[in-house]
């Protein structure tokens, strides 16, 4: 029987275009500050799980391994999970599994991605791809999103208006974030006429390169309860994956994430939420792509399928609205260091526990969800904490 | 007492260069791996509950390597996914937490490593090697190194050296390792036995490494299929239980690593026996498969796991406690320097080879009865990191 799991501390770090410091000093920074938060010491850490997308980025291979000193991690239990943008959110569900299962009692997650060290992210995406078919026609994470996209708003009749509206929503809610790479105060007007990258996704529906690195300390439900007064509980966790043979998928459609809806359902049967709608009180969503945070929106049952777009329009996912999303400011307006989109779940505690400082909802929050998207374009990973 | 929460091994699966899959790419040497598989647990794709590779991106030249391989192990669309970077034998400890947090899945658990596919000088290794130090401190020195293609063997000297000092074996023994080794993979192919001066005339690549001591790369693919006590009921042949597990990290910097001594093995060690109980290595196990990337790092990793005494080395070569017929026979299978160094995928052949041999499905099973088996893996200079499993018949 799986043993319960709460999160007790994260640690929080600016994100920014281009860090001077080393992998190894962003990691330590994090992972400190994580510490600080939980009020434990490194000695008190079981094992360690680290996070991030690509090697490829910074150019080390395993590039974990050279910050296990960072992390506390020296001569204990390491393990590295790497799903691409996904890794946000598969990470501390495989430090959960760590817990639950009933081999550690403490264990401290990192994800971290240093994305400034190579010239082109996107050619690096390019890599992915199977060399006989796909890698030769270019094809990357813009110009697979843009054939999404198009998909997308196709299929449920929504427009690149309402896509423009989630860009201004995020950016302006990162204005009060301290962490955050791109706050900016936009209108619609602004996103619609920002250059195409690929029909119909525009410059100002895509998140920056980014680098930086979060932590979070997950501990059993003993260790928990005498560390706080008021643990967040991991309620739920799911993942799905599709062929990564994106012209194969059981999906014939692109518009719809099959995956992530199956993600999406054994978080919540796992948490016992008949309706996400009413019983989710906050959500951060992988918002790569502006119109990413409109489907995952639906995936994760925030709003019925094919209404993102009267979501956005009614301003539902707004700060002050019924079901706040990303009121951080998301991938859009926080930044986007792949791996490190684990901040996510960080900004679902601190809403949790009332210390989002200016980012704090209006509404109590109780239950959250976060989920990240990613492997290749086919993975998706949800996880849904709450307080007793 | 039938428990949930025993994770067993119910299906085995290995696909190895010069077998009869020799032309396949990645995808294919994993699927057919997989294959073999769930054939051999007698179960379907549709049963599987979720999958699980572990691999590295450089050595595989391409990113998201551990992804790319989904559709070969019937991952699509379930529930469990996971992906690693990292050893192989990583996966298996992921696949147990998952299948303790869930008694009711059969996770698949795969690595692939395909280094065939690199171009140059020892498939470019070196390259991978340098890119995997730190850019500040390490990778500048050892990219200084003269001939950057020697830089693997450098290293593995200066580790041997260290070795070598501290516990007096000598270089004569370092090659009757190998040739242990060598002969155990010769006599499960049936080619003709080497002898000492064979290993010793081999070409020498920074004293006291030769190629002889050194293992090459090869392709291979292996799966593993896990699944708890419960589950495995169901299933026509034995279990083999995972008894025990344990991993642990070296330090990140290259010159603050301990040499000539193996401390990740130690604490991974340590963490297996606890959770398998057992307390004197030397007796209670009756095998093991233990990582000889170098000839001298097999006498580290052995000494480590408390197969033998600390400093006993030397003793236990000329004692022939870990030959073919010795008390504690390791890497009958013959090893990375017998068989080929198939890097992250190796550590997963070795819990393959000690789970097939705890079934006696090997050739001399009749008259070598094995119930409690050990399984190493060591990541390398690449990946400081080392990882025990401890098999078990019952």
């Amino acid at each position: 029987m799986a043993r319960k799991v709460a999160l007790v501390g994260v640690g929080m770090q600016k994100f920014e275009f281009c860090k001077t410091e080393t992998i190894e000093e962003m990691i330590f920074d994090v992972a400190r500050n994580a510490l600080e938060d939980a009020r434990l010491s490194k000695e008190d850490i079981d094992a360690v799980v680290s996070g991030s997308a690509v090697d490829a980025f910074c150019g080390i291979v395993n590039s974990d391994k050279v910050a296990t000193d960072g992390t506390g991690g020296f001569l204990k239990p390491t393990m590295r999970n790497s799903t691409s943008g996904s890794t946000a959110v598969s990470t501390p569900i495989l430090g959960y599994n760590h817990i639950a299962s009933g081999l550690y009692d403490i264990v401290m997650v990192v994800c971290y991605e240093k994305m400034s060290e190579n010239p082109s992210a996107q050619a690096v995406f390019n890599t992915v791809y199977d060399e006989a078919y796909v890698r030769p026609i270019g094809l990357n994470v813009p110009i697979q999103c843009g054939l999404e996209a198009r998909a997308y708003l196709h299929r449920y009749g929504l427009t690149e208006r309402q896509m423009a509206k989630v860009s201004v929503k995020n950016r302006g809610n990162a204005i009060s974030n301290p962490y955050a790479q791109l706050p900016m105060k936009l209108t619609v007007d602004d996103v619609m006429a920002s250059p195409y990258l690929s029909w119909p996704v525009k410059l100002l529906d895509t998140s920056p390169v980014t680098d930086g690195a979060r932590a979070v300390i997950l501990a059993s439900e003993d260790v928990a309860r005498e560390l706080t007064d008021s643990p967040v509980w991991i309620r739920g966790v799911g993942r799905g994956a599709d062929s990564v043979w994106f012209m194969g998928r059981s999906n014939s459609n692109l518009g719809r994430l099959d995956y992530a809806y199956l993600a999406a359902r054994q978080a919540y049967e796992m948490a016992g939420i008949k309706d996400p709608g009413v019983e989710i009180d906050y959500a951060e969503v992988y918002d790569p792509f502006t119109f990413k945070e409109m489907q995952h929106c639906e995936a994760l049952g925030l709003c019925p399928e094919g209404g993102a777009g009267k979501m956005i329009d009614e301003g539902v996912s707004c700060k002050d609205g019924a079901l706040p999303v990303n009121a951080s400011g998301g991938l859009q307006g926080e930044g986007n260091p792949i791996g490190a989109g684990m901040s996510r779940l960080t900004w679902c505690y601190l809403q949790i526990q009332g210390k989002a400082g200016d980012c704090q909802v209006s509404k109590d929050v109780s239950t959250a969800v976060c989920n990240a998207w990613g492997g290749m374009y086919q993975y998706n990973a949800v996880m849904v904490i709450g307080r007793d | 007492m039938v428990m949930e929460n025993r994770v067993c091994i119910v299906g085995l699966g290995v696909v190895e260069q010069n077998g009869d899959t020799p032309d396949f790419c990645h995808k294919e040497l994993l699927f057919h791996a997989t294959r073999r598989a769930l054939d051999d647990a007698g179960i379907e794709r549709e049963h599987i509950g979720g999958a699980i590779t572990a691999s590295s991106d450089f050595p595989e030249g391409r990113s998201l390597s551990n992804q790319y391989t989904l559709d070969s192990i019937g991952g699509v669309m379930k529930p469990c996914d996971l992906r690693l970077a990292e050893d192989g034998m990583h996966a298996l400890f992921a696949g147990y937490l998952e299948v303790m947090v869930d008694p009711r899945l059969f996770m698949v658990v795969a690595a692939v490593q395909k280094p065939s596919e690199r171009a140059g000088e020892r498939n470019g290794f070196h390259k991978i090697l340098t890119a995997c130090l730190d850019p500040v401190y390490n990778r500048p020195v050892c990219n200084s190194v003269r001939h950057v293609e020697s830089l693997e063997a450098v290293l593995a000297a200066m580790d041997a050296r260290a070795y070598m000092n501290r516990s007096g074996v000598t270089e004569e023994q370092l090659a009757r390792v190998a040739l242990k080794n060598i002969n155990n993979a010769a006599t499960a192919s049936g080619k003709p036995a080497c002898t000492v001066e064979d290993v010793l005339a081999s070409p020498e690549r920074s004293w006291p490494m030769r190629d002889s001591t050194m293992a090459k790369e090869r392709d291979a693919a292996c799966t593993l299929i896990l699944t708890s006590e419960k589950m495995a009921g169901k299933l026509k042949k034995e279990p083999v239980f995972v008894s025990g597990v344990g991993w642990s990290s070296e330090g990140s910097q290259l010159a603050a690593r301990a040499h000539g001594v193996s401390r990740d093995t130690q604490r991974a060690a340590h963490q297996a026996y606890r959770m398998a109980g057992i307390r004197r290595p030397p007796e209670e196990v009756d095998l093991a498969e233990v990582s000889d990337w170098y000839a001298h790092r097999e006498l580290i990793h052995a000494e480590a796991l408390g197969l033998c005494a600390p400093g006993e080395t030397a003793s236990c070569i000329e004692r022939g406690i870990f030959e073919h017929e010795g008390p504690v026979p390791v890497n009958l299978s013959g090893g990375l320097l017998g068989k080929g160094n198939s890097m992250i995928t190796s550590g997963l052949l070795c819990v393959a080879e000690v789970a097939r041999r705890i079934r006696g499905e090997a050739d001399d099973a009749p008259r070598r009865k094995v119930q409690v088996g050990l399984a190493h893996s060591w990541g390398g200079f690449i990946s400081p990191t080392a990882g025990v499993a401890v098999l078990s018949k019952w």
